[in-house]
């Protein structure tokens, strides 16, 4: 069911047709019937394999049939090597005319995949070259793209010479998005990370599936940023290059580490901080050198990926503020850890990313990160004087604001890129949907580069920022003691929960208008100074006897 | 010592909602009555051009009941025929058992074994089910209003577990085909129509979609394939039936999702990035936004407007492109499409079983008798 244009006949076309028609029909309803008598009694043989071929190549996706070849091809015989050769490779034929027919047949690909396999001498040229002839014809084929991969793979061919081939077609055409995509699979495999020195001419081996999570070194990612942004400086509105480069922006992101483990003798609890929203399973907390028994948990239990997870260690393990300990955190999933010492006379310890990390942009505030960023806002901005309502532009830069880190520029700066942001915003074409959606959720929290940072926060001020809610990843500031969020449009307080050491609220001239939105806050253990001012549940009648109830330890509360 | 006392100003930006999509359309109609009688006539002859999908007539047939039946028309055909006929279609158990594994559904009678919609199977070296036809013959007999009383449950069970390999994608038939997300799509819909997991590692097919997420956020059909509107629908679509959608993607891998799916809307939807806008995406793309809430971003009146202009106004159906000729798959993922879009005319869709929800509930009420005699025979 491929597509078939509406073409007009003669009426004498369509005579010619219909009687060709019938005598392919009787031709093959009396193959058939013959094929599969045979195959019932056990006849696999020469005259088989002539049977089934008229009817494959009319029917391609017979799968029975194809199984059926597969059967006799791998009867035991006496054969030698040569035979063995010759009868491949007859087969290898006849798949390439169904191929020529029909080149979206699954079940010819598949066949000719596994003919490819048994071939004594396998001639991979000529397999790689029956690629290149699909491609030409129709360089979106994925059964195609697919089998040159296999290809690739069994005749190990080596990485870089398949990215120049990809270099080669996207040369030539660059929108080729398939090419791209062949692109991020070769990519992160040439320049594995890695502590093992790697082989002089890395092959494509069996390698472990998702390597497009992996990794890529600084100096081939700041080449391939070159090329893509040939790309889309030669057609800004090709998707490809924009896709992809989203993908190279991303590999400078940290892999899922742990960037920070913080321990407080008060609440005798310990808090581990991830480089990423993590679904925390095989975390081991090793105190003094003994294992603890301590349950995990995420810091909102609505959060299954979360970026802080925290335990409570059993009570007066570190109370004693005379005593030193070392704590280790382990993450045996990930194979890393983190070691942390609370010293004597302190309350409180935390440790942070080191320098001690082989891997590039490790840190947020490294140089290379920030300026490699900049450099690429840099050619964002550009284009965007080229092309004002390229979409593709405004979304990256828009992603690339969001990932640098703006407490890493000057305060100036810093406010200038907020107002651009909000700039852009208005600029944004009403019908434009995907901006749309990237708009319809508001953002709490800043990007990644920040999470460290904020498990230690202890001031927040989000005023005037037109928000409506405190989402559950807001549970993350562990270490909160003032909030303040005047200015808003606040309804929700679904993460200010359980936040241990929070001591002071203000929320003056939000949107809180019943008594229940309040509630969560009974589960902030210190909290004392609380403003309401200009919300409308201080109207609410009973009001100041219900927040009594519910907060009874708040005496600052200010209406 | 670190200064912590770090005041955060966050800059949030926040646009405004758009109101209700379905206003002034340009008024392409809608010809119901040609589209009806499309499905008649494919569910009597088809041309010759369709013999290459004799082994696949089965899904012809899902394609022409479901569509009459999002068409509110199913009463113009004979429904207790058409459920002998797909009944016929059983492979079921022999005597002796000993073809256990090889259950399931055939596509049509074209091993030639003789008509025959009762049991036992008959042993036949060949015989066997195949994933796609087990799929959609229990979502025809569904929607027919068939109870599944004949369906012989343990045996399709053990036919589909039969498929599934090591990597946790699954081989269409027992003697082995291509393996890729199609066929996890297909077993999920088979064993949440059968209320019974026990057909499928759960664990290992969840693991072949975590590995086939490629770079750019879509979803391939395998592992380092290219991502694909086709197989992004059968990833998310079958982590939904199996209930562990947003347990295996985070919320941030799911926006990712939404992002590379929304994105494949260009008037229609393509189901590539470059390659032209086809009829049946506006379904494969279009339930996957359903599927993760964010359908509603999308341009309804380009969608609607590419979907009507390969509706074929003289033999009904639709084509993938304009001026193309119709074919059942098109017409009944463009009647899909138009349905999600809420055509007046259209029944709703399910988005993850992708039958009515009129055939969803009805699975829904078999699936509670089954458990209360299960509960009362205790």
């Amino acid at each position: 069911q491929h597509g078939r244009l509406k073409i007009k006949s003669t009426a004498q076309q369509e005579e010619e047709k219909r009687k060709e028609r019938e005598k392919k029909l009787k031709l093959y309803v009396t193959a058939r019937d013959v094929c599969f008598s045979q195959r019932k009694e056990g006849v696999l043989d020469e005259e088989a394999l002539q049977l089934t071929q008229q009817l494959l190549s009319s029917n391609p996706d017979f799968s029975t049939l194809w199984n059926y070849r597969r059967e006799i091809l791998i009867a035991p015989g006496d054969c030698e090597e040569d035979d063995v050769q010759k009868i491949y490779e007859s087969e290898l034929s006849f798949v390439e005319r169904c191929l020529r027919q029909n080149p979206k047949s699954y079940g010819s690909w598949h066949h000719r995949g596994w003919v490819s396999a048994r071939l004594p001498r396998p001639d991979w040229v000529r397999e790689l070259s029956l690629c290149d002839r699909c491609l030409s014809l129709d360089e979106r084929n994925f059964h195609c793209w697919d089998y040159r991969r296999v290809v690739v793979r069994m005749s190990g061919v080596a990485v870089d010479q398949e990215l120049r081939f990809t270099d080669r077609l996207i040369g030539s055409n660059f929108s080729n998005y398939s090419s791209w995509h062949y692109r991020s699979t070769l990519l992160p495999l040439l320049h594995l990370e890695s502590p093992e020195p790697l082989s002089p001419t890395p092959q494509l081996a069996k390698t472990s599936p998702r390597t497009n999570s992996h990794r890529v070194c600084e100096e081939q990612l700041l080449k391939e940023y070159e090329l893509v942004q040939n790309a889309f400086f030669t057609d800004p509105n090709d998707q490809s290059a924009w896709f992809y480069y989203r993908w190279l922006l991303g590999r400078a992101e940290r892999e899922e580490m742990i960037s920070c483990v913080y321990v407080s003798r008060e609440e005798e609890r310990v808090a581990v901080c991830f480089s990423k929203p993590v679904h925390a399973v095989g975390l081991m907390l090793v105190l003094d050198g003994q294992p603890q028994q301590v349950e995990w948990r995420s810091v909102h239990p609505r959060l299954r990926h979360s970026p802080v997870w925290v335990c409570d260690l059993p009570p007066a393990t570190i109370s004693d503020i005379g005593n030193e300990h070392n704590l280790t955190v382990h993450w045996t999933e990930n194979h890393t850890h983190r070691d942390c010492a609370l010293y004597t006379g302190r309350s409180q310890s935390w440790c942070r990313d080191s320098a001690t990390d082989l891997e590039l942009f490790r840190s947020e505030l490294s140089v290379e990160k920030t300026s490699v960023l900049q450099s690429e806002l840099q050619t964002c901005n550009q284009l965007q004087e080229l092309e004002p309502l390229n979409k593709w532009c405004l979304l990256t830069i828009v992603l690339l604001m969001r990932a640098l880190d703006p407490l890493g520029y000057e305060k100036e700066t810093g406010f200038h890129a907020v107002c651009l942001y909000g700039d852009l915003c208005s600029k944004f074409i009403i019908e434009n949907t995907i901006l749309k959606m990237e708009y319809a959720e508001v953002r709490v929290l800043p990007t990644l580069c920040h999470l460290d940072q904020l498990l230690l926060v202890t001031h927040i001020n989000l005023s005037s920022n037109e928000l409506e809610r405190l989402p559950p990843q807001f549970c993350m500031l562990q270490c909160l003691e003032v909030l303040e969020a005047d200015n808003n449009s606040i309804v929700d307080l679904e993460g200010v929960y359980q936040l241990p050491k929070l001591e002071e609220i203000s929320l003056k001239n939000n949107k809180i208008s019943k008594i229940e939105d309040l509630a969560l806050l009974a589960s902030c253990p210190k909290l004392r100074s609380l403003d309401l001012r200009g919300n409308p549940v201080t109207q609410m009648a009973n009001f100041l006897s219900d927040i009594a109830k519910l907060l009874p330890s708040v005496t600052d509360l200010q209406l | 010592m670190l200064d912590r006392n770090i005041i955060l100003v966050i800059p949030v930006a926040k646009m405004s909602e758009e109101g209700n999509q379905i206003e002034e359309f340009e008024q392409i109609d809608f010809l119901k009555d040609r589209h009806v009688r499309f499905f008649q006539r494919s569910l009597q002859v088809l041309p010759e051009r369709y013999s290459s999908l004799e082994t696949t007539r089965l899904t012809i047939v899902f394609f022409a009941l479901s569509g009459l039946d999002v068409l509110d028309a199913l009463h113009v055909i004979d429904k207790d025929n058409m459920i002998e006929w797909i009944y016929s279609l059983q492979v079921l158990p022999t005597e002796d058992e000993s073809n256990m594994q090889r259950c399931g559904f055939r596509g049509s009678s074209h091993i030639g074994l003789p008509y025959s919609s009762k049991g036992p199977g008959m042993a036949h070296p060949y015989d066997s089910g195949h994933i796609a036809m087990t799929y959609t013959g229990l979502a025809s007999l569904l929607l027919l209003g068939d109870d599944l009383s004949r369906v012989n449950k343990r045996a399709c069970l053990t036919g589909l577990k039969a498929l599934q390999l090591e990597d946790g994608s699954f081989y269409a038939v027992p003697e082995g085909s291509e393996n890729d997300m199609r066929f996890i799509y297909c077993a999920a819909c088979i064993c949440y129509m059968l209320d019974d997991w026990s057909g499928m590692d759960i664990h290992k097919a969840i693991e072949y979609i975590r590995r086939s997420m490629s770079y750019d956020n879509g979803i391939g059909q395998g592992a380092g394939l290219e991502s694909h509107g086709g197989s992004t629908f059968c990833a998310v679509a079958s982590l939904r039936l199996m209930g562990r959608l947003e347990e295996t993607l985070s919320e941030r891998e799911l926006d990712r999702i939404r992002r590379w799916c929304i994105m494949r809307q260009q008037t229609g939807f393509h189901g590539r990035p470059n390659k032209p806008v086809d009829t049946c995406y506006s379904f494969w793309v279009g339930a996957t936004l359903e599927l993760l809430d964010v359908f509603q971003y999308t341009n309804y009146e380009k969608n609607r407007n590419y979907i009507l202009s390969t509706q074929d106004r003289l033999v009904g159906g639709f084509a993938k492109w304009p001026d193309s000729h119709p074919d059942p798959l098109h017409a009944y993922f463009g009647l899909c499409g138009l349905s999600l879009l809420g055509e007046p005319e259209l029944m709703k869709v399910h988005p993850a079983l992708n039958v009515t929800q009129r055939a969803f509930q009805h699975l829904q009420q078999l699936q509670q008798a089954w458990r209360d005699n299960v509960s009362s025979c205790t």
